[in-house]
C-alpha cells in the first residue's frame, strides 16, 4: 500500500516537476516504525524501538510499548533493521549545472589605456539556482544512506553560496533545508586571465576582501550621513562579499593540498574570517597548526594524493601506495588530536566508491561510532542546522535510514530511507549492475566538442568483467580514467585531467556499440560531447 | 702623420701574418717537453710530438727533430688528442629562440635526404669558442621527426664548408618511437602509436631494400621496368646496405629493448644516441654489441625512481657492462662544455681514463674515423691540445690547440667583446 | 649540594641522551679539508655545530657527549651553496594575468613537497632566493628560503633575508619570443614601453601614498571633515610603495647593459634601492656604473646564446666583473643547473683566472651577501649558521661529488644513506611479492 502511494508520488513529481510549489507534506502519511533498533547519534540506543513520523518530522521516538502507535499510521515493521540518522554530505558538486560560459570575443590587441588599473574577480553564481537535481543520482545516495548534502558549485575562486538540501523528490524548492549556507572559495586560478597562478589568487582573495569592508564602511559612512557624501557605487561583487568579510558569515574554502589548508588558515587570521575548511585529506599534515586555532573540517573521503604531494611525485607505485594506506588514515589521526571533523564525499562521484572509502578510513583505524557522528551530527553542528538534523531525536527532521546490519559493515545494506518523512523503498543493487553488453577494449578516436572548441582524443580502454580503465590522450597531455563501469551498453567514467598544472575531474556517461561510443563529459566548466569510433587493430 | 704610420704598421703586420699563417702549413712543427697522453698506448711523462704538414708524424720520448722544424715548448704541459664531440649541432645553430639562425631541423617526418654538412656556417660565434677549450671535431646532426636526415662530422676550423667536412654522411638519424615514458612527464604517445610508428620504420627500410633490387635487376634487364624515382628510397640504400649506420635516439628501457630487437631484425649498422635509462638493460645493450652516444648529462633524471644521479651514473653502467661509449654536448652554444659530460660521469663511476676515451679514441671509433683521429698516433690528424692539466678537469686552463696540425687561434666572440669593452675601465669616472 | 646534584644530573643526562638537548641540530664535522671561505683552509680540520650553529671551527675538537661525529677524512667540507635566483619550491612562477603584478608574493605559494628541493641538496645547495618569473615589468615579492627537507613550508623562510621585488626588463615582458604564449599581443611591446609602465606605477604608487598622507594629516587635524574616507587600500600600490619608502628592495631581470642603465635611472628617478641585477649577459660592459652604484649582479656563469638579447654574454664576465669591483654571484635560475652551481664556479677560473676562494665565493658568501644574509650564511664562521655541504673531491673539480648537506646541524642529505636505501629497494623489488 505504501508503495504504491510513493509510486505515485514519484510519478507526480516527475509529472509536474515545472510545478514544484506542490509538497509532499500534503499526501504523505504517518508512519510508525516498529520494533527497529535505533541507534539515535548522541543518546543511547533503543533495542527495540519505534520511531512516529508525522508531517516529516519525528513525532516521537523511543522504546516500544512505551509509545503508542497512532490511529493513522501505516506501521512499518522493521524487526531486525536498524534505524539511523539519515546521512550528512557536507559538501559535494552534486546536481550543480554550471551556466554555459560564452566563449569571449577575440580580444583587440592591449594598449596602455586599455590595461584595467585593477583586477577584476568573477562573481560565483549560487548554488541555488544552478541546481538540477536527478533522479538516478538521488537513488543512488539514497542506496548508501545518504539524505541531504551540501551542494556548492565547484569551480571558480569564488565559486557563490552553497545549498543545503534534503534528498526528498526532484523539485528544487521543496528540498532546500538552508540557503545559503556559506561562500565558498577555491584555490583556482582563471585561464588566460588575472588571475592565472595560484599567488595572482591570493593577491586577489586579500584585496577583495579588503574592498568589500571598505565598501561596507563607505556605505555606512553614507548612510550615517544621509547628505554631503557622494554615494559608493553599487557593486554586486563586492555586495555579496560584504556578508562574509563583516557580518562573519561562514566562508568555505576547499583545499586540494596541505599548502591550501595553511593558506585559508592564513587568510582567516588577516580577515578575521569565519571559515570552514573542505577537501582537506592532508589534514592530518597540517594538524599542529589547525590544534592552535581548530577550525571546523569537512575531510573528503577522497583518498587520491594530491598532485603537490610527494606522494605523486615519486612514481606510480608510490601513489597507489599512498591511496590505499597514508590518505585513508587522515581521519584517524585528527580524531586522535582532537580536531573535530566531518566526513565527505567531496571529488567521489561513484557511490560505491563512497562506502568503500568510508571503511577504508575505518580500517585505518578511525572509530566507527566515530565515522558515524562525522556523518550525521558532526556536519549538522557545523552547517547549524543540529537542531533539525543530525541525530534522531523528537521534532527533528525524519531524515532516517533502516539498515539490516551494522550501518558501514561491508555486507550491509540499507532498505528503507525516509527523507522529511517520505518514505523511499531502495532498490536492490542487483537491478543496476547488468553485465556489461559488450567489450570496449581497444583503441578508440574521439572527437570531443563543447563550448570552449573541439578537442581530438585518443581513447585506449581497456575491460575486466564491468570494469573499465584506460586514458585518454590529446595534444593536452594524458588523462587517466578512474572508476569505469560498462554496464549493459552503459558506459561511465570519470576521467582526472590535469589542464595547466590543474587537476579537474570529468565525468563521461554514455553508450556504447561495438564500434562507435556517444555520451556526455560533464566537467565543472560546463558539458561536452563525446564521439567516439573504434580504431581497427593493425595487423602486424 | 703618427695615424699614417700606424696604419702602415698594421698592414705590415697583416702581411707578416699572413706569410707566417703559410708558412705554417707546410713542413714540420715539434711540440717539445710536454707530458703526452696519446689515450692509445702508454702515457709519455716527457715527450716530443712531430708533425708533419696535417699529420703527426712520430710520438715518443726520443724523437729526432729535424733542425727546420718550428719548435712549440710544452715543458710543463700536457698533450692530448683533440675531443670530438658526438652529437652537436655545431654551426647549425646561432641563437636558439631564433628559428632564422636555426637550420638542423626540417619539417615532415620522414626526411632521409637531407644532410647537416650541407647547412655549415663556418663563421659560427660558437666555433672558435668551442674550439678554445680542446674540441677539435664534431658530429653535426639533422633533428626532428622519424628520420632526421643524415650527419656529417666537421673539424673545427675552415673558410668554406667544405674544408670543414671530414666525413660525410656519417649516419642515418632516427628518433626511434617511444613505448614509454621518458622523463617526468607521462608518455606522450600511446604505446599502439608507437609501435604503428616501428612499423612505418621498418615499412621505409623494406621498401628501400626492393627499391633497390628493383633498380638493380632492372640495370641487368633492360626490359624490366625501372622502379619510379623516390628520394627517401634512395637515401636510405646505404643504411640498408649495412654501410651507414642508423643513429636512434632512444631513452626508455622498453624502448631500448625495442630498438635492439629493431636493429637485429633488420641486420643494419647501428649507433644509440640519448640511452637515459640505458643502465637499466646494460647487459643486454653490450650483447648486443651497439655503441652508444650519450646526450647532455645536464638534465633532470628520467623519473624519481631511478634516484637523482641516474644520468650521472649512467654512463659508467654501460661501460662497465662492455658497451662502447661517448659523450656529446648535444648543444651548440654549449657544445664547450662536452669534456664537463665526461667529468660529470667520472664523478659517479666511471674511470677517468674511460671518461677520457669516452670524448677522443671511442667516438673516432664509433663514427668510423679512428684510423685518422681520435688519438695521438703516427699517421693520425695532428688534433693536438696543450693544456696546464687534465682536459676534463674544469679549473684547467687549455694553452694551444692544433687542428690539422695548424695552431689556431684563440681569439672569440668572447675575447672579441671583452677586449672591446675593456678600455671602458681606464675612462675618466 | 642540591646544585651540585644538578649539574651531575644534567651531565648524566648529557651523556646518555642520544636525543640532543638543544633545539636545532649537533653535529661534529671531523678531519675534512675545511674551505672557511672567509678565513682560508684548514687542511685538517672540524667544524663543531650546536644547536644549527657553528661553535667551533679547528683542529682536534672534542665531541661533546650525545653529538653526532660525522667523519670527513679525505673530504671536502664547505659553507652550504646559495642559489641567489631560482624558482623552485613554488606552485607558480609567473601572474601572467596582468602585466604588473606586484601585490603577489611568492611566499604565499611556497612548495615544501617540490622534488627539485630533494635534487637541489644532493648538489651541496641550503638556500635559495626563489623569485617569481620574468614575464612581467613588475612581477611580485620573492622569499629566501632554506631547503630543510621535510619540513613544513613556513619553517623554510629566512627571515633575516632582504624583501625582494621582482622587475623585468627586455625581451621576455615585451613578450618579443612569444612561444607558447596565446592571445593578442600586450602592453608593452618594447622597450620603451617597459620602461614607461614601470614608471607609470611608480607615479601612481607616489599619488596613493600621498593620499595617504593627506588623509592621516586630515584625521589628525582638529576637525576632520565628517565625510573623510580613507584611501582604498590597494595591494598593488601598497607594495611599490614599500618599495619606494626603502623596506622593499628590486631585484631586477635584465640583459642589455643601456635597459640596465636606464633602470637606474628609474631607480634614481623614484630614489629605490636596486639589490641585484639578474641573468645581465652585459654586464661587463658597464662596469664602471655598475661598480659606481655599488650593485651586484647575479648571473649565468656561460649559459647564452639563447635569444638575441643573451647573444653577447660572455664566459669570462664572473671573473672579469669580480676583479673590478663587482658583487657577483652565480645562479641556477632552475632546478637542473642548481644542482651543479659548484662547477659553474669552477668556470670562473678557467674564464678569467679568479682564484679558487673568489671563485667558491660566486655561489657561498656573494650570494649571502646579496640576500642580506652573510651575518648568518655564506662561510663557515663561528656563530653562523650550521649550513654545510661536504664533497668527496675539492668542490671546484670536474670530478667532484656531493656527499652530504647539511642545514643548521640536520643532514638534509647523505649520499651514503641515499645509497644504501636505493639498494634495499632494489633488493625489496627482486624479491617474489606475496600473494
Amino acid at each position: 500500500m505504501a508503495k504504491t502511494i510513493v509510486k505515485n508520488l514519484i510519478f507526480f513529481i516527475l509529472v509536474l516537476v515545472i510545478a514544484p510549489a506542490l509538497v509532499q507534506a500534503d499526501v504523505s502519511p504517518t508512519y510508525a516504525l516498529v520494533n527497529c533498533r535505533i541507534v539515535p547519534v548522541g543518546g543511547p540506543q533503543v533495542e527495540k524501538g519505534i520511531i512516529i513520523i508525522r508531517d516529516g518530522l519525528i513525532e516521537s521516538i523511543g522504546t516500544i510499548g512505551i509509545i503508542k502507535i497512532p490511529e493513522d499510521a501505516e506501521v512499518i515493521e522493521a524487526e531486525g533493521l536498524t534505524a539511523y540518522p539519515g546521512l550528512i554530505s557536507a559538501h559535494t558538486n552534486f546536481f550543480i549545472e554550471p551556466p554555459k560560459e560564452e566563449r569571449p570575443a577575440a580580444e583587440a590587441l592591449q594598449t596602455a589605456e586599455s590595461q584595467p588599473e585593477k583586477p577584476v574577480a568573477k562573481r560565483g553564481s549560487p548554488a541555488f539556482s544552478l541546481l538540477k537535481p536527478k533522479k538516478t543520482t538521488i537513488e543512488a545516495l539514497h542506496r548508501i544512506g545518504i539524505t541531504t548534502i551540501l551542494a556548492a558549485a565547484g569551480s571558480g575562486i569564488f565559486a557563490g553560496q552553497s545549498v543545503l538540501i534534503n534528498l526528498n523528490g526532484e523539485a528544487v524548492e521543496p528540498m532546500v533545508v538552508k540557503n545559503p549556507v556559506a561562500l565558498h572559495i577555491n584555490f583556482a586560478t582563471e585561464r588566460g586571465a588575472y588571475p592565472s597562478s595560484l599567488m595572482g589568487t591570493m593577491a586577489l582573495l586579500r584585496q577583495s576582501f579588503l574592498d568589500a569592508a571598505y565598501y561596507a564602511s563607505h556605505r555606512t559612512r553614507f548612510e550615517q550621513l544621509g547628505r554631503g557624501m557622494k554615494r559608493p557605487e553599487y557593486n554586486p561583487f563586492l555586495e555579496d562579499l560584504v556578508p562574509y568579510v563583516v557580518d562573519k558569515k561562514p566562508i568555505i574554502f576547499t583545499c586540494a593540498n596541505q599548502e591550501d589548508i595553511k593558506r585559508a588558515l592564513r587568510l582567516r587570521d588577516e580577515f578575521k574570517l569565519n571559515i570552514l575548511i573542505s577537501g582537506a585529506n592532508e589534514a592530518w599534515r597540517v594538524a599542529d597548526a589547525l590544534r592552535k586555532t581548530p577550525v571546523p573540517l569537512f575531510i573528503s573521503l577522497d583518498f587520491r594524493p594530491p598532485m603537490s604531494s610527494e606522494y605523486s611525485q615519486k612514481g606510480e607505485e608510490e601513489k597507489r601506495r599512498a591511496e590505499k594506506d597514508i590518505y585513508p588514515a587522515n581521519a584517524k589521526a585528527l580524531s586522535q588530536a582532537g580536531l573535530p571533523f566531518a566526513l565527505t564525499s567531496f571529488g567521489l562521484s561513484d557511490p560505491a566508491t563512497i562506502q568503500k572509502n568510508i571503511r577504508a578510513a575505518i580500517y585505518a583505524g578511525l572509530p566507527a561510532d566515530e565515522a558515524l557522528k562525522a556523518w550525521t551530527i558532526t556536519p549538522a553542528k557545523f552547517l547549524g542546522v543540529d537542531s533539525i538534523l543530525g541525530s534522531l531525536e523528537r521534532g527533528k527532521i525524519a531524515n532516517i535510514i533502516l539498515t539490516r546490519g551494522e550501518i558501514f559493515d561491508e555486507k550491509t545494506e540499507i532498505e528503507k530511507v525516509f527523507v522529511d518523512g517520505v518514505f523511499f523503498p531502495v532498490e536492490k543493487k542487483a537491478a543496476e549492475a547488468q553485465p556489461a553488453a559488450i567489450n570496449v577494449a581497444g583503441t578508440w578516436k574521439a572527437a570531443v566538442r563543447s563550448p570552449m572548441g573541439e578537442l581530438d582524443l585518443t581513447m585506449e580502454l581497456e575491460q575486466e568483467g564491468s570494469k573499465v580503465s584506460g586514458a585518454l590522450t590529446s595534444a593536452m597531455g594524458r588523462w587517466e580514467i578512474r572508476e569505469g563501469t560498462l554496464s549493459g551498453s552503459n558506459l561511465v567514467f570519470s576521467i582526472e585531467a590535469t589542464i595547466m598544472g590543474q587537476t579537474m575531474t570529468m565525468e563521461f556517461s554514455g553508450t556504447a556499440e561495438k564500434d562507435s561510443l556517444e555520451g556526455t563529459i560533464s566537467t565543472a566548466m560546463g558539458n561536452a560531447e563525446l564521439r567516439a569510433s573504434r580504431v581497427p587493430k593493425t595487423s602486424p | 702623420m703618427k695615424k699614417h704610420i700606424l696604419i702602415l704598421f698594421s698592414i705590415l703586420l697583416l702581411a707578416a701574418s699572413l706569410i707566417y699563417g703559410q708558412s705554417q702549413n707546410e713542413g714540420y712543427t715539434a711540440i717539445k717537453g710536454a707530458h703526452i697522453i696519446p689515450v692509445v698506448g702508454e702515457d709519455i711523462p716527457v715527450g716530443t710530438i712531430l708533425i708533419k704538414d696535417k699529420l703527426i708524424e712520430a710520438v715518443g720520448k726520443d724523437i729526432v727533430i729535424p733542425a727546420s722544424a718550428r719548435i712549440v715548448d710544452g715543458t710543463g704541459l700536457y698533450a692530448y688528442p683533440g675531443m670530438i664531440d658526438s652529437f652537436c649541432f655545431l654551426s647549425l645553430s646561432e641563437i636558439s629562440s631564433i628559428p632564422a639562425t636555426i637550420d638542423y631541423r626540417e619539417t615532415g617526418r620522414i626526411n632521409p635526404q637531407v644532410r647537416s654538412v650541407e647547412a655549415l656556417r663556418p663563421d659560427s660565434m660558437h666555433i672558435p669558442i668551442t674550439r678554445s677549450n680542446g674540441i677539435t671535431a664534431a658530429l653535426v646532426v639533422p633533428s626532428g621527426g622519424l628520420i632526421a636526415g643524415q650527419s656529417g662530422l666537421i673539424r673545427l676550423t675552415g673558410w668554406t664548408p667544405g674544408e670543414m667536412v671530414i666525413k660525410s654522411p656519417v649516419a642515418m638519424h632516427v628518433e626511434f618511437p617511444s613505448l614509454g615514458r621518458r622523463g617526468f612527464q607521462r608518455e606522450q604517445e600511446p604505446r599502439e602509436e608507437a609501435s604503428k610508428q616501428v612499423i612505418e620504420l621498418k615499412d621505409w627500410l623494406n621498401k628501400a631494400r626492393f627499391y633497390q633490387k628493383r633498380k638493380q635487376a632492372a640495370a641487368k634487364n633492360m626490359l624490366l621496368q625501372m622502379p619510379e624515382f623516390d628520394e627517401k628510397l634512395e637515401f636510405l640504400h646505404p643504411v640498408v646496405n649495412g654501410e651507414l649506420p642508423l643513429m636512434i635516439s632512444v631513452h626508455a628501457d622498453k624502448d631500448i629493448r625495442a630498438a635492439i630487437k629493431f636493429v637485429q631484425e633488420e641486420k643494419i649498422k647501428a649507433i644509440f644516441f640519448g640511452m637515459t635509462q640505458g643502465w637499466k638493460v646494460a647487459e643486454e645493450i653490450a650483447k648486443a654489441g651497439i655503441p652508444v652516444v650519450f646526450g647532455s648529462l645536464y638534465d633532470m633524471p628520467p623519473s624519481w625512481e631511478d634516484g637523482y644521479d641516474a644520468l650521472y651514473r649512467n654512463p659508467a653502467a654501460l661501460q662497465k657492462a662492455g658497451v662502447k661509449i661517448a659523450f656529446s654536448s648535444q648543444s651548440a652554444s654549449l657544445a664547450k662544455d662536452l669534456p664537463y659530460h665526461a667529468a660529470k660521469a667520472a664523478a659517479f663511476g666511471l674511470e677517468k681514463r674511460e671518461a677520457l676515451k669516452a670524448v677522443t679514441i671511442n667516438p673516432a671509433e664509433i663514427l668510423g674515423v679512428a684510423d685518422i683521429m681520435g688519438s695521438l698516433e703516427k699517421g693520425k690528424l695532428a688534433n693536438i691540445v696543450l693544456a696546464n692539466g687534465d682536459i676534463l678537469e674544469l679549473r684547467t686552463t687549455i694553452s694551444r690547440v692544433f687542428i690539422d696540425g695548424q695552431e689556431i687561434d684563440f681569439s672569440s666572440r668572447y675575447t672579441e667583446l671583452l677586449d672591446k669593452y675593456k678600455p671602458r675601465l681606464k675612462q675618466k669616472k | 649540594m642540591k646544585k651540585m646534584i644538578f649539574v651531575f644530573s644534567f651531565i648524566l643526562i648529557l651523556s646518555f641522551s642520544a636525543s640532543p638537548l638543544w633545539p636545532g641540530g649537533n653535529l661534529l664535522i671531523k678531519n675534512g679539508t675545511i674551505l672557511t671561505v672567509t678565513k682560508g683552509v684548514i687542511p685538517r680540520g672540524d667544524v663543531l655545530i650546536i644547536g644549527g650553529i657553528i661553535k667551533q671551527i679547528g683542529e682536534n675538537i672534542q665531541a661533546p657527549p650525545g653529538v653526532q661525529v660525522i667523519d670527513a677524512s679525505g673530504k671536502f667540507v664547505l659553507p652550504g651553496i646559495i642559489d641567489s635566483h631560482t624558482h623552485i619550491a613554488l606552485s607558480g612562477t609567473n601572474e601572467t594575468g596582468d602585466v604588473i603584478t606586484a601585490e603577489v608574493d611568492m611566499a604565499d605559494v611556497l612548495d615544501a613537497e617540490d622534488l627539485s628541493i630533494f635534487t637541489a641538496l644532493s648538489g651541496g645547495v641550503t638556500m635559495v632566493h626563489t623569485m617569481h618569473g620574468s614575464a612581467n615589468p613588475i612581477g611580485g615579492r620573492n622569499v629566501t628560503i632554506k631547503l630543510k627537507r621535510a619540513r613544513p613550508s613556513e619553517e623554510l623562510v629566512v627571515r633575516q633575508a632582504y624583501p625582494t621585488l621582482k622587475f623585468a626588463l627586455g625581451e621576455n615582458p615585451k613578450q618579443a619570443n612569444r612561444i607558447g604564449t596565446t592571445g593578442p599581443p600586450r602592453y608593452p611591446l618594447s622597450r620603451m614601453g617597459v620602461n614607461a609602465i614601470i614608471r607609470r606605477e611608480l607615479l601612481r604608487a607616489r599619488t596613493y601614498m600621498s593620499q595617504w598622507d593627506r588623509y592621516n594629516e586630515l584625521r589628525k587635524s582638529k576637525n576632520p571633515p565628517k565625510t573623510l574616507l580613507p584611501p582604498r587600500r590597494d595591494l598593488r600600490l601598497e607594495t611599490l610603495a614599500e618599495l619606494l619608502r626603502g623596506n622593499l628592495v628590486a631585484r631586477c631581470h635584465t640583459y642589455r647593459a643601456d635597459e640596465t642603465l636606464e633602470f637606474i635611472n628609474l631607480s634614481k628617478e623614484f630614489g629605490f634601492k636596486i639589490a641585484c641585477f639578474e641573468h645581465i649577459p652585459e654586464a661587463y660592459k658597464i662596469v664602471p656604473e655598475l661598480v659606481r652604484e655599488g650593485v651586484g649582479i647575479s648571473i649565468f656563469l656561460d649559459n647564452w646564446a639563447y635569444k638575441v638579447e643573451a647573444a653577447e654574454g660572455i664566459a669570462p664576465m664572473a671573473a672579469y666583473c669580480a676583479q673590478n669591483g663587482i658583487l657577483v654571484s652565480i645562479n641556477s635560475d632552475g632546478a637542473e643547473r642548481t644542482r651543479r652551481l659548484f662547477n659553474d664556479a669552477a668556470k670562473a677560473i678557467k674564464y678569467g683566472g679568479l682564484s679558487e676562494e673568489e671563485a667558491l665565493k660566486l655561489v657561498t658568501l656573494n650570494p649571502a651577501i646579496q640576500l642580506g644574509v652573510e651575518k648568518i650564511a655564506g662561510s663557515l664562521e663561528v656563530g653562523k649558521h650550521g649550513d654545510v655541504a661536504i664533497f668527496n673531491e675539492h668542490p671546484l673539480s670536474a670530478y667532484t661529488r656531493c656527499e652530504m648537506t647539511i642545514i643548521e646541524g640536520d643532514i638534509c642529505f647523505d649520499r651514503s644513506q641515499y645509497l644504501s636505501e636505493r639498494e634495499e629497494a632494489a633488493k625489496r623489488q627482486k624479491e617474489p611479492k606475496k600473494g
